[in-house]
């Protein structure tokens, strides 16, 4: 087993990455700017290196002070979590070239994923199937236009280097080609230095569902409960859950069996996860995600398997060793993103003094949370103040958990976004099950008196 | 606080600012951008203006701790390390420290060398002074804006 790990990230994160390592008896090093001086990563690992000022690119995304930090301790592996250096190909190989171990793959496959035309191409590859749209990347507008007239309007045109919605443009007719195409190609240039695009047809009414997957150095791969991340805020996610409500079960045992012949065909290692949107009836691969995400403890909740624990046994090249009674899910998780976010002020970011807090507790919940009272919200970071996951037998019985543990959880300081899961647990189309990424699109939030509840726009 | 405008020919929506500013105080944000048609407004907060950290008692005096306990007390100056490194007193083994407790030191000459990625940075002095203090040992690791020397400048 890996002796030491490096922790290259922060928050939540970074003490979710430190805990598995203590329950292993690995020793972790965390990493902290001086905006983080007072946070629980840096005083809950067993060492901690200051690597640079508040901003990302000088402490948190800084390779040098990075790689510096895991020489001076000792750290023979390094752990990225999310989001900062986790999906960035060039690090993976820096790490490759000094002899530190990444816990998560190889940077090949970090690159290869990263690059959306080349994820498709290997997806296509795999016979898993992708949304209609270019081979590749689509190096003008007639190029676009051919796609447009072989697949039909709308389009979507889509930064190949990109994520996030950004270098993204959705194309109604062949007249909005031109424009969509030449801006799309500056924004992705703008954004991630790479203006290559690529074309996919434009579906509307779609679910997000993705894969949890996990591979160890031998090739042994396995595929967990789907998750169903379709409750999301410009393109980022609020509400995850597992498993998908109401799926098809063709659809459930196709999107499985494809996420685990893409992995088996790329030479993976470690956790991942594999993107698809649902539309009537139908999946396709969106993207890989080549590390672990914030998602994932509704996978640990309904599978009983401590994910980060996992990747740090592979890391240390053991072999996977999962009961196939795991792959099965054990009832109903959902989890809630708990934001510094106002959501009565067009969700404003909010940063500064937590005054109180108190999370909620019984049974089937979880909090992941670095906050304590008397912490103090940098504004330089992400707006992830905590992660609240509950679990039950049911998917019923999980919305009202949810209810009840979101109604106990007082932070005060900061506005939350505390308020509006409160408002999606009591929508009736929620409660449902099944909701398209439109859901929150198509609604309103409304004030009553004090309390925010969801209405239905007018067609 | 400073406050920009793109449109010339309207009179600036004083009363809009003033909203964004107590928007901005709320909130703790360093920067609000409002944009409206060919108008924006930036506001953005002078450090100060943002809230203050709270006094919190965190932490069981850790290495790291004890390492920033505030060197200038006395008016002392330090000299804080700027990069994750190996810190050198001296420009190779069995050579001479670059400077001894005691001695002066001149704005701009090298105190020290931090090793990083193999490469060897050399720490100069911001002020001129006496050396009071060494803070870090001799070929051990230091940290990002880790105190490295305790200076007596002129004014101390």
């Amino acid at each position: 087993m890996i002796s030491k790990v490096l922790v290259a990230n922060r928050g939540e994160i970074a003490l979710r990455i430190i805990r598995a390592c203590r329950e292993l008896g690995i020793r972790s090093v965390a990493v902290y700017s001086t905006a983080d001086r007072d946070s629980l990563h840096h005083e809950l690992a067993d060492e901690s290196v200051c690597i640079g000022p508040p901003p990302a690119a000088q402490s948190y995304l800084n390779v040098p002070a990075i790689i510096s930090a895991a020489e001076l301790t000792g750290a023979e592996a390094v752990h990225p979590g999310y989001g900062f250096l986790a999906e960035n190909a060039r690090f993976a190989e820096i790490l490759e070239r000094v002899g530190l171990k990444l816990v998560g793959p190889s940077s090949r496959v970090i690159a290869m994923m990263g690059d959306k035309a080349a994820a498709r191409e290997a997806a296509r590859k795999a016979g898993v199937p992708i949304t209609p749209g270019s081979d590749g990347v689509c190096g003008s507008v007639s190029e676009v236009k051919r796609v447009g007239a072989e697949v039909g309007y709308p389009l979507v045109i889509k930064a190949s280097a990109g994520g996030g919605g950004k270098g993204m443009r959705v194309v109604e007719s062949e007249a909005g080609v031109e424009n969509a195409f030449l801006s799309a190609s500056r924004e992705a240039g703008a954004s991630f230095g790479d203006g290559a695009v690529y074309v996919e047809r434009f579906l509307e009414r779609l679910r997000h569902v993705e894969v949890q997957v996990l591979s160890d150095s031998t090739g042994t791969t396995v595929v967990f409960p789907e998750r169903d991340c379709s409750v999301q805020r410009r393109y980022q996610k609020l509400i995850e859950e597992s498993p998908a409500p109401d799926l098809p079960e063709g659809i459930r045992n196709g999107l499985l069996d494809a996420a685990s012949d893409l992995v088996g065909s790329i030479g993976y290692e470690g956790a991942g996860t594999v993107e698809f949107v649902v539309h009537e009836g139908e999946f396709f691969f969106i993207e890989m995600n080549t590390r672990l995400q914030v998602e994932h403890p509704v996978t640990e909740m309904v599978s009983g398997v401590d994910l980060v624990g996992e990747q740090l046994k592979v890391a240390s090249g053991e072999s996977l060793d999962i009961p196939a009674s795991s792959l099965v899910a054990d009832g109903h998780a959902m989890e809630f993103r708990i934001n510094a976010e106002d959501p009565r002020r067009n969700f404003l970011p909010q940063a500064g003094p937590i005054e109180f807090y108190n999370p909620p507790g019984g049974p089937g919940v979880r909090v992941d949370s670095h906050l304590y009272a008397g912490y103090r919200v940098p504004p330089n970071y992400d707006s992830l103040l905590a992660k609240l996951i509950v679990h039950a037998r049911s998917r019923d019985a999980a919305v009202r958990r949810g209810l009840r543990a979101l109604d106990e959880f007082a932070v005060s300081g900061p506005e939350t976004t505390i308020p509006l899961h409160l408002a999606i647990l009591e929508d009736e189309e929620f409660r449902r099950g099944g909701v398209t990424t439109r859901f929150l699109q198509d609604r309103e939030l409304e004030n009553e008196e004090g309390l925010l509840r969801l209405v239905r726009k007018e067609a | 606080m400073r406050n920009e405008k793109e449109n010339r020919q309207d009179p600036l929506p004083l009363d809009q600012v003033e909203r964004v500013v107590g928007l901005l105080r709320e909130s703790g944000v360093g920067e609000i951008r409002v944009r409206r048609g060919e108008m924006e407004i930036s506001v953005k907060a002078m450090p100060e203006a943002l809230p203050a950290a709270p006094q919190v008692p965190v932490g069981s005096g850790t290495v790291q701790e004890s390492a920033e306990v505030d060197p200038e007390t006395n008016g002392l100056h330090a000299v804080r390390s700027p990069l994750v490194g190996t810190f050198y007193r001296a420009p190779a083994p069995g050579e001479g420290s670059y400077v001894e407790v005691g001695g002066t030191v001149e704005a701009g000459q090298v105190l020290c060398i931090v090793e990083a990625m193999k490469m060897m940075n050399e720490i100069v002095a911001d002020v001129s002074g006496e050396v009071v203090e060494v803070l870090a040992e001799n070929s051990g690791g230091v940290e990002y804006d880790q105190p490295l020397f305790r200076l007596r400048t002129d004014a101390s």
